[in-house]
């Protein structure tokens, strides 16, 4: 049976519609690379991270971690959706992995302004390698 | 590196030089392109901008930033988290004032005997009419020994 979400509690526990990126794409890391003017090779040469026991894979940057889940909540309540990020980086992603950003709805922060209090992360399989949580402005309403 | 712990502890309330930082359309593009996902509308900046505008805004560079905390070299580095605030949506082409400063340094012993400096950051964007647009707080992770 379809029902939906109006009364804002009744998102609490909702788990949020996922969003998986596929193989990640080192050329995207050299690309944000040039664009953060960030010099830490671990993102773009591949033979920086042989000593660390990596192989000779780079590790995505954090920022882009966390960009799959803001587009996840993005895809979910629209592009100004996003009022609050916070993360704690667990792991490091590599390139040519897979992962998936979800979520959770913990709580209603404040019925005026429809903001809710959401868990994230993102995973590896069966691994989290991000965590944290986000505030956001529900504005569409969902089915169940 | 060998970096004493109170060489670490005076950078606390150290102020970046601080600035005016616009995010171009060609910018904006390349970004979202970076995050796999679709192109956003009204000239909205992605919110993952908040990694590297309200640093290079403040004055300041990742490059610079690693020099102020003496780390180089692979895996020196990590990302421990961070915190960001978004008040009012980000846009392309408007001109926000950068400035922010070091809030906390802290050196941590593990028990297995690693040390590691825990360096936290905050910055703040600010439009032409002093409005708070987002406030970024960023926690690194400065390995000294592993």
């Amino acid at each position: 049976m379809e029902e939906k979400m109006s009364d804002l509690s009744s998102y609490i526990g909702f788990d949020l519609p996922t969003l998986e990126v596929n193989l990640i794409d080192p050329q995207k890391m050299k690309t944000m690379a040039a664009l953060l003017r960030d010099p830490y090779p671990v993102h773009w040469d591949q033979n920086a991270n042989e000593s660390l026991g990596f192989g000779n894979r780079v590790i995505n940057q954090g920022p882009l971690n966390l960009s799959y889940i803001a587009n996840m909540l993005m895809e979910w309540q629209g592009p100004t959706c996003i009022k609050r990020l916070k993360a704690k980086f667990l792991k490091p992603v590599f390139d040519g992995e897979t992962v998936v950003a979800g979520g959770k709805v913990l709580d209603v922060l404040e019925e005026s302004s429809s903001r809710i209090l959401c868990q994230i992360w993102l995973s590896r399989g069966d691994e989290i390698v991000l965590t944290g949580e986000a505030e956001i402005i529900v504005t569409k309403e969902e089915t169940d | 590196m060998i970096v004493s712990e109170e060489e670490m502890l005076d950078l606390r309330g150290y102020k970046f030089p601080g600035g005016v930082r616009t995010v171009e359309h060609w910018e904006n593009w390349l970004l979202t392109d970076c995050t796999t996902g679709q192109q956003l509308p009204d000239n909205l900046v992605h919110p993952i901008a908040l990694f590297h505008v309200p640093i290079q805004g403040s004055g300041c560079s990742i490059s610079e930033l690693f020099s102020l905390v003496r780390v180089q070299g692979a895996g020196s580095v990590g990302l421990d988290g961070y915190d960001w605030e978004y008040f009012h949506p980000l846009k392309e082409d408007v001109p926000y004032l950068c400035e922010g400063e070091v809030i906390d340094v802290q050196r941590v012993k593990t028990d297995n005997g690693k040390i590691y400096d825990r360096f936290v950051f905050s910055i703040d964007l600010l439009n032409e009419s002093d409005l708070l647009i987002a406030r970024v707080t960023n926690h690194w992770r400065l390995w000294r020994k592993r």
